[in-house]
């Protein structure tokens, strides 16, 4: 049963992907989606029926040399069970939404391919047992990431943007495989069981780099952590994902904020018997987890692209999920893992609806008054916001709660700054999250008459996908509650997370006072309020904000000019040292010495070789006798050489 | 030793005497037996094969003639490949000579006289027999490169490879006086004996044995003394320059290689050299100076040239490996020209023979069974795997580097790489250039020969092992055990 | 007195060699001559043959030297059989004509 959860999607890839055409349109949705559904329905069998004791299923050695050795396997154990729950029913859910929502696109079997080969390469990255499977399903969704991001080739913005995405994951990457190489080295096994059991011995080891003695154990976390920063678009390595809004909707909602860039949470859960055993390295995961949050949730206050909006939140909620875990509250990053899936799906998949209705507008200040037309999606969008602002009673409210309360009570600085700075964060998600509402939904039509009068409802196979992830955004956080970061976490999750000893965080967390417990409410509902004020009441006050604050203004609409700065100190210097290698190196250099050269040295060559043979027999001769007298004179005067 | 022992020889006794008949028949019949002469002179050349495979030279070499003359498996291994490269240059030659009016029936005799010219030199076991069949070779070469009396380039080419060929058989001689006095024998086994002492050779001797190098060099067209090959190549008549390229070739590197191994093999350091500078100057010359050529004989001119070079590769090795390597090369190489120049003789437009690589383009669609052929063959030429042509520049290769003459196999690649250049360019002109004119049909017998040399380039790969086994049991029997 | 020695024989036969060579790509008039040259250096090598015969009091050198005189006829026959042809094509024989192909 685990080999099929991960199998099918495979499969279901396989056959929309190579039967392309003969399979059609309608083949290619049905196989992917239906494999996809038994897959989703056979996860919540093994996540329901989990008896605690992990196993794993060999399947076969991928590759063997020397004591360098990886199979493929299956492993589930609680932690990759949640994953897999996460990561199949979000993308059963997009598929069947994506039936509707890419009606009308020509290469439909191309991107339900896409999708079915995007789950298959995540569930193998949360099914691994060993670095080298994780590292394969880690690029493996790297790839289809840059393939649905481009899914729309005929778009330069798309291009550039698969693009972008791709380079800015190299460089974490680059971080990941060098912390792979590093294990291997220190550990001389890829393994995890055998890896982690090996953590406790290799605690305080240092190696010499430049004068420092560094430890090693926090070098291989920080490297592997910065895999997870590319992935999961934290801070420095966050500019792809806004960007990668380009895709097409579905995609954004499965890849960008469920299940992709969660992969760096799960990595950092995954290896949290390394990530114990290194505090300072837990203590950057912390710091550069809280600056993305609040980093991320400043700039969704300005921006006026409804997905872009949901993209920084995005951004911005997985920076809570890394503070938990730095902190050590890794319960906490996984449960705000597990609800955040839900509702930030859902309202990509309104946000979809929404620009389904509106004849593809994605600008906010393009619409508006819309939402006695889509009541459905409106509603639905209601339920994913109240769930993202953390209003009581829904998803995100519990699992908010637990991660601020965890920082507040892991009594170290880093843990105080998070936590602030997630306070803070939090109210301006409230804030922005009815923005989007409010100027999507409410006020006077801001679109122009023809696309007015054409918003429809979206049909019932993009709703019901819908509705069943408002269920899990309303119910996930207190239906899990205790399981994920209860009393009683420890036995649910078994040996797959590692609490160090002394590390009570998550049990502080329920002891901390109650102003701590109330004040990520208080916020939230802070930011709605200000949100109806200005957005409801005031309509006037955005502006005159904006143009009395109009620096502050332009530096959140340019998000704080991370992109400028990189096109200044990385694209240009490289576009300029590429050009000067081509010129010079390549042009210059190599060609005219190499085969430019080569090649003109060999024309002249055979033609002073042709002008040789000038026809006359007594050059002939003279050729003939000159080699004779070459030859003797060497004998008489080289011998022995 | 001292005995006739004729049924040795009994192969060449039979080429001689059916020569001497074939020409009274010819002499009585005159210019329209041409193709009936032919014929029975490949017929003469078969049974000698027949013969020659029956005399036994399993264990001991067999001496006719007061062992001025030898049959062993060496012998036999280059008198095979001599005379089928022979049969099938004179199957070439019939239509070409009908059509171009050059019918005479001295032509396919002449080319039989040569051919036994080619068995003496092969099994020639002293300086004496080694000049004579060199002579009988040579003599017979020059007029059937002069054949076409009627035109300036034919005739001009004849004089050219006489003067040439003169020049060179002076120098042998020279050469081969000085080695005859100052060792004081002309047979091979004397010389062998005479020259296994540990002693420094003398200045006469070194200078003898450059002369007789160099009048054999000539011969195999190897750097310096290749000057005649384009000309005569391009001048000759078409078929005769396929049978120029193919089995003198054999048997002059033969010659030489049994000169050098058998007789000289006591200065064996000394001749390397020689061998080294030659073969290194030929792979060269003949990657680049192939380059610049619009016409396809002189073309194929320097790439035996080339050829020739790679061969010695083999030779310079000295080792038993390296002459079955030059052996396997040669056997390799023979049907590879002999293809490339059936093609050249299918290059006809509208009746008239033409040779300019130019004429090639667009052969890929008019005839594109042709274009593969010739695709196929220039590309083994190049030493691209899996043709055989690649296992042939293997062999000897290999052989250099077990020897350490690492230098030499570098050259040798970079001159392949160089060569492989201008053989691509043939085929990038028969594929991707526009078609001028369509060639005529092609004759039925140069389809024969086309499809033999195709077959053996391309599924010969099959068969490398056991040439590869009778190659080297034939390089065996020049080194005593 | 003097006495004539393997070593006068030698030298005069490679100053025969040597003028003979020299016939063949010096001359650039007629090619009659290096038809002549060529029988110079023959005859060099018959001295040669000779007198390293008579020196080492071995007959094989003679006999080397009737079948080099035997050939030297052969040889000097189709020589001038080709000149002719290539005279009645060209309608000269000057060395410097025989150039239709080069390169």
């Amino acid at each position: 049963m685990d080999v099929a959860i991960v199998a099918l999607p495979l499969l279901g890839a396989l056959i929309a992907g190579l039967g392309n055409r003969r399979l059609g349109d309608r083949g290619a949705n049905w196989i992917t989606s239906g494999l996809m559904l038994v897959s989703f329905v056979l996860s919540w069998i093994v996540f329901l029926r989990y008896d605690g004791n992990p196993r794993v299923t060999e399947l076969f050695t991928w590759f063997e040399s020397g004591t360098f050795e990886a199979s493929w396997a299956v492993r589930v154990d609680q932690l990759s069970a949640v994953m897999l729950v996460v990561v199949t029913t979000v993308s059963s859910m997009v598929h069947v939404y994506s039936i509707g929502y890419m009606g009308h696109d020509e290469s439909k079997p191309r991107f339900m391919a896409y999708l079915s080969l995007f789950t298959f390469c995540m569930l193998m990255l949360v099914t691994a047992d060993n670095f080298m499977q994780m590292f394969f399903g880690w690029e493996g969704v790297g790839l289809c990431s840059y393939l649905l991001i481009g899914f729309w080739f005929h778009r330069p913005s798309a291009n550039a943007a698969a693009i972008k995405a791709f380079i800015v994951n190299r460089v974490g990457d680059f971080g990941f495989a060098l912390g792979i190489m590093g294990v291997f080295l220190l550990f001389g096994t890829v393994g995890f069981d055998a890896v982690f059991a090996a953590t406790p011995e290799k605690v305080g080891q240092t190696f010499h780099f430049l004068s420092w003695d560094v430890d090693i154990l926090t070098t291989l976390c920080i490297l592997l952590f910065i895999g997870a920063m590319g992935k999961s678009a934290q801070l420095l390595l966050h500019t792809w994902l806004p960007d990668a809004m380009e895709g097409p909707t579905p995609v954004s909602a499965l890849i960008h904020a469920a299940t992709m860039v969660t992969a760096g949470v799960f990595m950092v859960c995954r290896l949290s018997p390394m990530f114990e055993y290194a505090p300072d390295a837990k203590m950057i995961v912390t710091i550069v987890g809280a600056a993305t949050a609040f980093f991320a949730a400043t700039v969704g206050l300005v921006q006026n692209d409804i997905k872009r909006v949901i993209a920084y939140s995005t951004c911005s909620q997985l920076g809570y999920m890394f503070f938990a875990a730095g902190v050590g509250a890794y319960g906490a990053a996984m449960f705000h893992l597990f609800t955040h899936a839900f509702f930030k799906a859902l309202l990509f998949l309104c946000a979809g609806s929404v620009i389904h209705a509106m004849s593809d507008e994605q600008d906010m200040r393009k619409m508006g008054g819309i939402w006695k037309l889509i009541p459905w999606t409106y509603g639905l969008m209601w339920i994913g916001s109240l769930a993202l602002a953390g209003i009581p009673f829904f998803a995100g409210y519990y699992s908010k709660d637990i991660i601020l309360e965890s920082a507040f009570a892991a009594h170290t600085g880093a843990g105080t700054f998070a936590f602030w700075l997630g306070v803070s964060a939090a109210m301006m998600t409230a804030f922005y999250s009815w923005r989007l509402i409010l100027m999507t939904f409410h006020g006077e039509t801001r679109a122009d008459h023809e696309t007015y009068h054409h918003v429809h409802e979206s049909p019932w196979v993009m709703l019901a996908p819908l509705i069943v992830l408002a269920i899990g955004a309303v119910f996930a956080g207190f239906v899990y509650y205790d399981k994920f970061v209860g009393e009683t976490m420890e036995a649910f999750w078994g040996a797959s997370i590692l609490f160090a000893e002394g590390n009570e965080v998550t049990h502080h967390a329920h002891d901390v006072p109650t102003w701590v417990k109330l004040s990520p409410l208080v916020v939230g509902i802070a930011g709605i309020a200000l949100a109806y004020l200005f957005y409801m009441f005031r309509t006037d006050l955005p502006a005159r904000l904006a143009g009395t604050f109009g620096g502050l203004y332009r530096f959140l609409l340019n998000k704080w000019y991370f992109d400028e700065l990189y096109e200044a100190i990385f694209v240009e210097p490289a576009k300029r040292l590429g050009f000067g290698l081509w010129k010079g190196g390549d042009g210059a250099i190599i060609d005219r010495l190499g085969p430019d050269g080569i090649a003109n040295v060999s024309q002249d060559v055979a033609r002073q070789a042709t002008r040789l043979q000038s026809g006359y027999v007594y050059h002939y001769a003279f050729a003939m006798l000159i080699g004779v007298v070459i030859l003797v004179t060497w004998y008489l005067f080289g011998s022995g050489w | 030793m001292a005995e006739l022992n004729l049924h040795a020889a009994l192969p060449e006794i039979w080429v001689a005497v059916s020569a001497m008949v074939l020409l009274l028949v010819g002499a009585y019949t005159g210019d329209r037996a041409m193709r009936l002469i032919g014929l029975l002179s490949m017929l003469v050349m078969g049974v000698a094969i027949v013969a020659m495979l029956g005399i036994d030279v399993s264990t001991v070499p067999q001496l006719a003639f007061n062992g001025h003359f030898i049959v062993d498996r060496f012998a036999v291994f280059a008198k095979v490949l001599a005379l089928i490269a022979a049969m099938a240059s004179v199957w070439m030659s019939f239509s070409y000579a009908e059509r171009e009016g050059m019918a005479r029936f001295e032509l396919p005799l002449l080319m039989l006289l040569a051919t036994l010219g080619m068995m003496l030199m092969i099994s020639a076991n002293d300086l004496i027999s080694l000049y004579v069949g060199l002579e009988l070779q040579s003599l017979a070469l020059y007029v059937t490169a002069a054949i076409r009396r009627d035109t300036v380039k034919s005739t001009e080419a004849g004089l050219k490879y006489f003067v040439l060929g003169a020049l060179s058989s002076g120098m042998l001689l020279y050469g081969a006086s000085m080695i005859y006095g100052f060792v004081g024998t002309v047979s091979f086994a004397g010389l062998s004996t005479a020259l296994s002492g540990a002693t420094e050779p003398s200045l006469g001797l070194i200078v003898g044995l450059v002369f007789l190098c160099a009048g054999l060099a000539f011969k195999i067209s190897a750097v310096p003394f290749h000057m005649w090959t384009p000309d005569v190549y391009e001048g000759a008549p078409t078929p005769i320059t396929a049978f120029f390229s193919a089995a003198p070739k054999v048997a002059a590197i033969a010659l030489f290689t049994r000169v050098l191994v058998d007789a000289f093999g006591g200065l064996t350091p000394q001749w390397q050299q020689i061998i080294f500078a030659v073969s290194v100057a030929s792979m060269l010359l003949g990657a680049f100076a192939a380059i610049g050529q619009r016409n396809i004989k002189r073309l194929m001119a320097y790439s035996s040239i080339g050829n020739i070079g790679y061969a010695l590769v083999g030779l310079a090795a000295g080792t038993p490996q390296g002459v079955s390597g030059l052996l396997f090369y040669m056997a390799v190489y023979v049907p590879m020209t002999l293809g490339s120049f059936a093609v050249i003789l299918a290059m006809r437009q509208k009746g008239q023979m033409v040779e300019e690589i130019a004429d090639l383009s667009g052969l890929a669609k008019s005839q594109p069974w042709l274009a593969h052929i010739f695709a196929a063959i220039l590309f083994s030429m190049a030493g691209i795997p899996p043709l055989v042509g690649f296992f042939g520049k293997w062999m000897v290769f290999a052989a250099a580097v077990n020897q350490g003459l690492y230098v030499l196999a570098v050259i040798g690649v970079v001159a392949s790489v160089v060569s492989a250049y201008y053989y691509v360019r043939v085929i990038k002109v028969m594929y991707f250039d526009e078609a001028v004119t369509a060639f005529d049909r092609v004759d039925g017998s140069l389809k024969l020969v086309l499809a033999s040399s195709l077959a053996v380039v391309v599924i010969g790969i099959l068969f490398i092992n056991p040439l590869q086994n009778s190659a080297i049991a034939a390089a065996a029997s020049l080194f005593p055990e | 007195m003097w006495e004539i020695t393997l070593t006068h024989y030698l030298t005069v036969a490679a100053i025969l060699f040597t003028i003979g060579v020299f016939g063949i790509f010096l001359n650039r008039k007629n090619v009659i001559i290096i038809l002549m040259s060529v029988e110079l250096i023959l005859l060099s090598v018959n001295i040669n043959l000779v007198a390293f015969s008579s020196f080492l009091g071995d007959m094989v050198g003679q006999v080397f030297a009737m079948l080099v005189l035997t050939v030297a006829a052969a040889e000097a026959a189709i020589g001038l059989a080709i000149l002719v042809v290539y005279f009645r094509n060209r309608g000269s024989i000057a060395v410097e004509d025989l150039n239709v192909m080069k390169g």
